[in-house]
């Protein structure tokens, strides 16, 4: 060891490129539909043709006598076996329908064969005798006192399933006050789905020898698929395993757990084989969770000089048909109450939420979840009040913005915003977008007959959520267990569960800065019930603070072992030391060291070199639980060319400052962020599902659901301002600020360039032209 | 989203294609470069009961030019439409037609013949055809025959072929002295089909007023729309933006477009409008350089 | 007269191994080269044609393997993802780039991407970022935003012209 000892790498921070890469470049992920397990058997399902009716009868006769099938299941077997998928609302639904069906694309019965060519043979013979059934659309129409009921079977007496409503005292004298100006919107988001590119599927395998189940599944939460499966086949959560392997994209969407998971593990289970469903596309268009579809009736009361002094907003949602996890009709409103506010110190506010069931496709989660519309609502009415008070768009902002000084905050909505960073924000992003020349830009260009807009969206974003209630409906904290193997190695298992985010290089980087190892010396290992302790998957932007705050306790705990016991081996007080290159010195004596493989092999086979009192063994295990809220900021801001003849919209530029806290990776939180912002330009212009009156859905292919192209993604240019948090690294999470804000800055780029207001998205060129020509009921607002 | 089961043949020869086609007639399906057919199969909204695959048949996979015509027969793919010499030299409208059909992947494989076969009413070479007075060359046991586009596309996804036909290319004639075309259109994303589209032919006489002019349009019915009223308008007059305009104005009256989840009829209406005096100033933009 | 087939025994030479297998006719390629041939790195992403995921090389032209039937392809040439990095493992210099340019996150999808730039580029080697751009969006990512991809293209592009040296694989 003579070569002297670098100076501890910082790996946080830094551009790192990702651990995972090399295997999916070559085109060796696994993800699920790559398990080939052998003797596998594969389902294909048969789901309603109609969004509401009663089902009279299932012929299946002929599939059943089909040498190349394996089994056919309906509800009535399931129900039989006691099988259902616990549900919202103490509602449990049938993971294949009974007696009736009550939207298009919902699973009525499983056919299981030998290959997925056959399986869908085998599923067209299948002949399902129906009796239509009367069907609401429209969630509006569903809450009509006359409206048909879309589930004859839900314990309510109408469709309006949920109801909250909340009110500061002295709202009613604000807005009632002829002093104040109040600005009035209704604000209705489409229907979207989060639409990763891989599709949802599942591979479930019995071992009757130890009657236990192993299911490998494209899920965004293992340990929660692991607990409902159990659960739902009444086995003991010991004897379920899930793996969830490489996972192409989830965005919300495969955090719920789904009937068709319930019937695959149910089938493996009966049948004694592996079982496989890989959901086509159209399948997922049909019986993925959709998103938003929301209806947010909002007005605000400013003063006359632009003080934001109270909100309103009465929200309006479709659950589908069946709240089904946790529903995109409560989780986007009620979510949403807590951050309508946005960064502005709005002194009085009201609510109400109506959860509307209807004969669609249920909702859940997608990115951004209860952001986008709340920070549309938020930067709508301030963009109205701006333009009818007459005081600058930026102006009006800073002014009701949270200072500096004012945190923590304590927002109307009842949340704690931990320091950020939002007037700094504004004016970054201001100055990158060239804000304070636009207005000779805008002018230029009008000379030469083209129409320029300006948009901002200030945004801020919940993470990373701790304890917040007394129902044990999340998990709020996330554990890593770390241990360094008699090589020196070090092994990390975490309960964060990455689908894209680049945990494998993120966390490996947080700890080996702890460790002083190079980065690649660390594997994290996540997605595998029985390999890493119970954790809460990734959503909810949770990860890096959770999950990385959990691995840097860790990993302090263990740097902390590995110091006493190099300390006991070289004769040296811990604090004396520092550990580089996997390499303990003495600080200042380059001679004195010992390797970290020789202080683990002391660990594991010498212990009677150990110091008194030290347990064997190098590994930690920390469990890190976060405040209540850690709220990232930013802001985006847009500059668009709108087209007058045919209503195109073209983003000329796009800037994004965001506030996450310590960055981990750079890198990847831009990768995040572009990511995000494509994802906004299909939020705003692009995506739409469609059902027509009789609910069904009209855009089942990629051909008619539009998502953006590489023609259609603007390039980012970034700001990073960094307010580091109270966790462990001072992070904050970051993973849906890009889709919370991007759509509000498109649209209020358009706003600005037309002099319009926008009510419906997305805003395809139609819709933008009946604006331009001031046709608004053409376009929807 | 598997297909049902068919048989499949690969005959070497046109005859042995067109003696198949005869001997399964309705179940039979011709698979040339299946980017349209191959997604109807997986989704199981087509099950022919045979496919004919035409790739392995020798020959016919050569742009030629013959007295007075150029021939697309029916292998040519589209990326080869795309950059063919001889067609960017004396027909670019349909290069840059072609251009616009689907993405790379698409045009790799897809053929030119196949997509006039397949009729959708938003593609693009059955207006390049129609707006070039194209004909489609179709084989039977009978015989060759030459069908003009108007008896050709019958409605949404349906042409006049009849089983035991096939085909076998698409003839374009070579423009006239003091003519030119040109084609645009308007789809939300690049290699969507598109909203509308327009392909314009103008052919002017030695006093540079319009002797022959031909709008063909796509996206706005079933079939491409062969603009018939308007043509009429700028016929024997000299060309200007008003008068493109006013051909414009009389085409929108013209169409009776559909509304779909895409667009609405008023919508389509409006790009015809939109998009006409663009194809007819770029056609004309062409005859200015030429002289 | 020809008689046409439900069944057939073909051979599809796979980044430039024979694979023999009987398939059914309406078996896809991309099928066939997941199935048959073991190589899982081709994904299926929408089946009809739109997404581009499952893109791979027939006799050098990029095709959508699931628009493309296995028994089309017998006797022919087929270059998959798992056919570009060298035998000892050394990445392409477009999986090279790729990775250095952060253009992958769940993906995915990147199979496809790297499998159409890698036939663009062959025909473009110095794309300018419009013709990089066009070129693309025949293949959807729902990850990137496309800003890190399509660096990696001009950047692979640069390193195959030889104007930039690719680092030793391994590195960070």
């Amino acid at each position: 060891m003579s070569a002297p000892i670098a100076t501890r790498p910082q790996f946080a921070g830094q551009r790192i490129k990702r651990l995972e890469d090399p295997r999916f470049l070559t085109g060796h992920g696994q993800y699920v539909a790559d398990i080939q397990l052998s003797g596998t058997v594969h389902v294909a399902f048969v789901r309603s043709n109609y969004a509401h009716a009663h089902i009279k009868g299932i012929n299946a006769e002929e599939a059943r006598k089909d040498p190349r099938c394996f089994a056919v299941l309906t509800g009535a077997e399931l129900a039989q076996a006691k099988v259902f998928l616990p549900g919202a609302q103490n509602a449990p639904l049938p993971a294949l329908a009974i007696d009736e069906v009550c939207y298009v694309g919902q699973p009525i019965c499983a056919v299981v064969a030998t290959d997925r060519y056959a399986a869908e043979d085998l599923a067209e013979t299948i002949e399902v005798n129906y009796d239509p059934l009367p069907a609401v659309v429209d969630t509006l129409a569903a809450t009509q006192p006359n409206a048909p009921k879309a589930n004859l079977a839900f314990p309510t007496p109408g469709n309006v399933f949920f109801h909250m409503e909340h009110a500061t005292d002295g709202i009613d004298d604000l807005f009632a006050d002829p002093q104040v100006v109040v600005v009035r919107q209704t604000f209705r988001t489409q229907r979207q789905t989060g639409m990763p590119m891989e599709t949802r599927g599942i591979v479930a395998s019995w071992e009757p020898g130890t009657a236990s189940l192993t299911v490998y599944a494209a899920t965004q939460m293992p340990h929660g698929l692991r607990d409902t499966l159990a659960a739902a086949l009444h086995l003991s959560q010991s004897k379920v395993r899930v793996i969830s392997p490489d996972v192409g994209g989830g965005f919300g969407m495969k955090a719920p757990v789904y009937p068709e998971d319930v019937v695959v593990s149910f089938l493996a289970q009966q049948l004694g084989r592996p079982v496989k469903w890989i959901s086509d596309r159209r399948e997922g268009i049909l019986a993925d969770t959709h998103a938003r579809d929301g209806l947010h009736i909002a007005e605000a009361a400013f003063s006359k000089d632009g003080l934001f002094l109270g909100l309103r907003d009465h929200m309006i949602s479709p659950a589908g048909a069946y709240p089904l996890g946790l529903s995109g009709a409560v989780a986007e409103t009620v979510l949403a109450t807590l951050v309508l506010p946005g960064p502005y110190k709005v002194q009085q506010y009201a609510w109400q939420i109506d959860g509307v069931l209807t004969n669609t496709t249920p909702t859940g989660t997608y990115r951004g979840v209860w952001g986008p519309a709340a920070t549309w609502v938020q930067e709508g009415m301030i963009e109205r009040a701006a333009r009818q008070l007459g005081i600058d768009r930026v102006e009006i902002r800073l002014k009701n913005m949270v200072r500096k000084e004012e945190f923590p905050y304590h927002s109307v909505a009842g949340v704690v915003y931990d320091p950020g960073s939002y007037q700094e924000s504004l004016q970054l992003a201001m100055e990158k977008i060239g804000y304070a020349g636009f207005e000779e830009e805008r002018r230029q260009a009008a000379a030469q007959g083209r129409t320029l807009g300006l948009g901002i969206a200030c945004f801020i974003e919940p993470t990373a959520m701790g304890v917040m209630g007394d129902e044990p409906l999340t998990v709020p904290n996330d554990v890593a267990s770390i241990r360094i193997e008699p090589s020196g190695q070090v092994i990390a298992q975490v309960g964060i569960s990455s689908h894209g985010q680049g945990h494998e290089t993120t966390v490996a980087q947080l700890i080996a800065d702890q460790l002083g190892v190079d980065v690649q010396n660390v594997t994290v290992l996540h997605g595998d019930t029985a390999a890493v302790p119970y954790g809460g998957g990734t959503g909810g932007s949770r990860s890096i603070t959770i999950g990385g705050g959990a691995a840097i306790l860790a990993a302090q705990e263990l740097r902390q072992k590995v110091l006493q016991i190099a300390g006991h081996l070289l004769e040296a007080a811990p604090e004396d030391l520092e550990i580089a290159d996997s390499t303990i010195q003495v600080k200042g004596v380059p001679g004195r060291t010992v390797t970290l493989a020789q202080v683990a092999q002391t660990a594991y086979m010498l212990p009677q070199k150990l110091p008194q009192g030290v347990e064997p063994g190098l590994e930690a295990t920390k469990r890190y639980t976060p405040p209540p809220i850690t709220f990232s900021n930013g802001c985006h801001a847009a500059v668009v060319e709108i087209d007058r003849a045919t209503g195109a919209v073209k983003v000329l530029r796009y800037v994004v400052v965001e506030d996450c806290g310590k960055m981990v990776n750079p890198m990847i939180v831009e990768g995040q962020i572009t990511g995000g912002v494509a994802q906004g330009v299909g939020s705003a212009f692009l995506e739409q599902l469609v059902y027509d009156e009789n609910g069904q859905l009209m855009t089942t292919t990629w051909m008619d659901y539009l998502m953006p192209e590489s023609t259609d993604a603007p390039k980012v240019d970034f700001g990073h301002i960094e307010t580091p948090s109270q966790n462990p690294g001072g992070m904050k999470g970051m993973g849906e600020s890009s889709l919370i804000a991007s759509p509000t800055a498109l649209v209020s780029a358009v706003e600005d360039a037309l002099g319009v207001w926008v009510g419906a998205l997305p805003l395809t060129p139609q819709r933008v032209l009946a604006l331009a020509e001031g046709r608004q009921e053409d376009a929807g607002a | 989203m598997k297909p049902a089961t068919f048989s499949y043949a690969a005959p070497r020869t046109v005859e042995e294609a067109i003696e198949l086609l005869e001997a399964y007639g309705d179940d039979a399906k011709v698979l040339a470069g299946g980017q349209s057919l191959v997604p109807l199969l997986n989704m199981r909204l087509a099950q022919p009961k045979v496919l004919v695959d035409i790739n392995a048949v020798e020959g016919f996979d050569e742009i030629v030019e013959e007295e007075g015509f150029v021939y697309v027969p029916m292998r040519v793919r589209h990326v080869q439409g795309e950059r063919s010499p001889l067609l960017r030299e004396k027909l670019p409208v349909v290069s840059e037609a072609v251009h616009q059909i689907g993405h790379p992947q698409i045009r790799n494989r897809g053929t030119m013949c196949g997509s006039v076969a397949h009729a959708d009413p938003a593609s693009e070479l059955p207006a390049v055809l129609m707006a070039l007075d194209g004909r489609i060359v179709v084989k039977s046991g009978d015989g060759e025959e030459q069908i003009t586009p108007e008896d050709f596309f019958l409605t949404y996804l349906t042409t006049s072929l009849q089983p035991g036909q096939l085909v076998t290319a698409l003839r374009f004639p070579l423009l006239p002295p003091n003519s030119s075309a040109a084609f645009v259109e308007f789809a939300q994303r690049p290699g969507d089909f598109a909203l509308c589209g327009v392909a314009a032919y103008l052919h002017l006489d030695e006093g540079g007023t319009i002797a022959e002019a031909r709008l063909a349009l796509m996206g706005v019915g079933g079939t491409p729309f062969c603009a018939e009223q308007a043509e009429a308008v700028l016929q024997g007059e000299r060309p200007s933006a008003a008068l493109f305009a006013e051909a414009a104005e009389t085409v929108s009256q013209e169409v009776d477009p559909d509304s779909d989840i895409h667009a609405s009829a008023e919508y389509r209406r409006h790009l015809a409008k939109v998009l006409i005096p663009q194809a007819l100033e770029m056609a004309a933009a062409r005859l200015g350089e030429e002289r | 007269m020809v008689i046409p087939v439900e069944t057939a025994t073909i051979t599809v030479t796979v980044d430039g191994r024979p694979y023999t297998a009987t398939v059914e006719a309406r078996k896809t390629l991309a099928d066939f080269l997941r199935e048959e041939c073991g190589l899982t790195g081709t994904h299926l992403g929408c089946e009809h044609g739109v997404c581009g995921a499952c893109t791979v090389l027939l006799n050098d032209s990029a095709v959508r393997s699931c628009l493309t039937f296995a028994i089309q392809a017998d006797g022919q040439e087929v270059m998959t993802v798992e056919g570009l990095a060298a035998p000892d493992g050394t990445l392409h210099p477009i999986q090279q780039a790729f990775w250095e340019n952060h253009a992958l996150q769940c993906a995915f999808c990147t199979s496809g991407f790297l499998m159409t730039t890698y036939a663009f580029l062959k025909e473009n080697p110095n794309p300018s970022e419009e013709e990089i751009r066009e070129t693309l969006t025949g293949n959807i990512c729902r990850c990137t935003g496309y800003q890190n991809i399509v660096a990696a293209v001009a950047d692979a592009a640069a390193r195959l012209r030889g104007e930039k040296h690719t680092q030793p694989v391994g590195g960070v």
